[in-house]
């Protein structure tokens, strides 16, 4: 949820490059939605997004069987820091001419590691706009 | 000689192929954290066989298999497959089982099926922090009209090609997949493609 903070705190900058951003839940439309909508995780303990009602900007996709999760390689239904995971957790950054451009997994090794994730990631938006 | 390829051809012809549950109790890499990486095509190909099998039987009798995995997995198939007579049994499943991958499959399914709320309520209090989270968050299933299990069956029902995954590569076209937004609609990534660049986030789960 961090990665897709970080990303709402630049939305204007997706806008900028033309770009569109999209977040795939492998899971079904109501948990998707909720993970829209509402900001469970961030309100429950002091950061800067604890007051935040929302941090996701990007469209948010439903895959309930993990199928488009399988076709982009991230898919795992693996048990994965004490809970069920279904995805590791993979950016991807696709061109104008709709080439793969960008894959990155994030470490979350840091409490700040995000934002260094989302800089990457706009580093490649960048490139992939031109 | 003769005879005995007579006799293991006879085997062969006479034993059954394992079912796929058989199949995922027997995976070379089961879902334990350090098969994180390992093995996914295998376990997802059988979870879309388990699904579209919907060999109920089997699965209800998997509710109580000693393999937690494969509790988790019959959990999880009959709450996308609506099997409402399951319900009393994945209740209990949510409230006791000493594993965690099947209490929450279990809370998962109670709100597909939309029976025994005050399971996933007692779930929110569950000493695992994983079940409290999934049980936070289903319990406003039960509140839609939508049938999510229906939804859920048909995304299996469409399959996976095994070629399809892991298809995407950097430096080739990004293939093409098909989800749900969150006003319901279909979004298709080729209706995007080409047009302008796009960045993709796959999250872990929902949070």
């Amino acid at each position: 949820m961090h990665e897709q903070a970080q990303l709402r705190l630049r939305k204007e900058e997706i806008e900028k490059l033309g770009a569109e951003a999209f977040v795939v839940v492998a899971m079904d439309l109501h948990r998707t939605t909720v993970f829209k909508e509402k900001n469970i995780l961030l309100k429950s303990f002091k950061n800067p997004f604890s007051a935040d009602d929302s941090l996701v900007s990007a469209t948010a996709l439903s895959d309930p069987a993990g199928t488009a999760s399988a076709i982009y390689g991230v898919s795992r239904k693996c048990m994965r820091w004490g809970s069920w995971v279904e995805n590791h957790p993979t950016w991807f950054v696709i061109d104008r001419a709709g080439t793969l451009t960008y894959a990155a997994q994030p470490l979350f090794n840091t409490p700040t590691s995000y934002i260094g994730d989302i800089d990457r990631l706009f580093e490649e938006l960048r490139k992939a706009s031109k | 000689m003769k005879a005995l390829i007579l006799f293991l051809a006879l085997c062969g012809w006479t034993q059954e192929s394992p079912s796929p549950l058989e199949k995922y109790r027997a995976l070379q890499h089961p879902a334990t954290p350090e098969n994180f990486d390992q093995g996914w095509e295998e376990r997802v190909a059988l979870e879309f066989e388990i699904v579209n099998g919907a060999d109920l039987r089997s699965l209800r009798a998997a509710l109580r298999d000693k393999d937690a995995f494969v509790r988790a997995m019959g959990a999880r198939a009959l709450g996308i497959l609506a099997d409402k007579t399951s319900a009393d049994v994945l209740a209990g499943l949510a409230k006791a089982d000493p594993e965690v991958a099947v209490r929450i499959r279990a809370v998962e399914s109670l709100a597909f099926l939309k029976m025994n709320p005050e399971a996933v309520e007692a779930a929110k209090k569950d000493s695992n922090l994983a079940v409290r989270w999934t049980a936070e968050r289903v319990a406003g299933q039960f509140q839609k009209e939508t049938d999510f299990a229906l939804q859920a069956r048909e995304a299996y029902a469409a399959g996976i090609p095994r070629e399809s995954m892991g298809a995407a590569k950097v430096g080739r076209p990004a293939p093409d997949f098909t989800a749900r937004r969150t006003d319901g609609t279909t979004f298709k990534l080729s209706e995007v493609l080409g047009k302008k660049p796009v960045a993709i986030y796959f999250a872990a789960y929902d949070g």
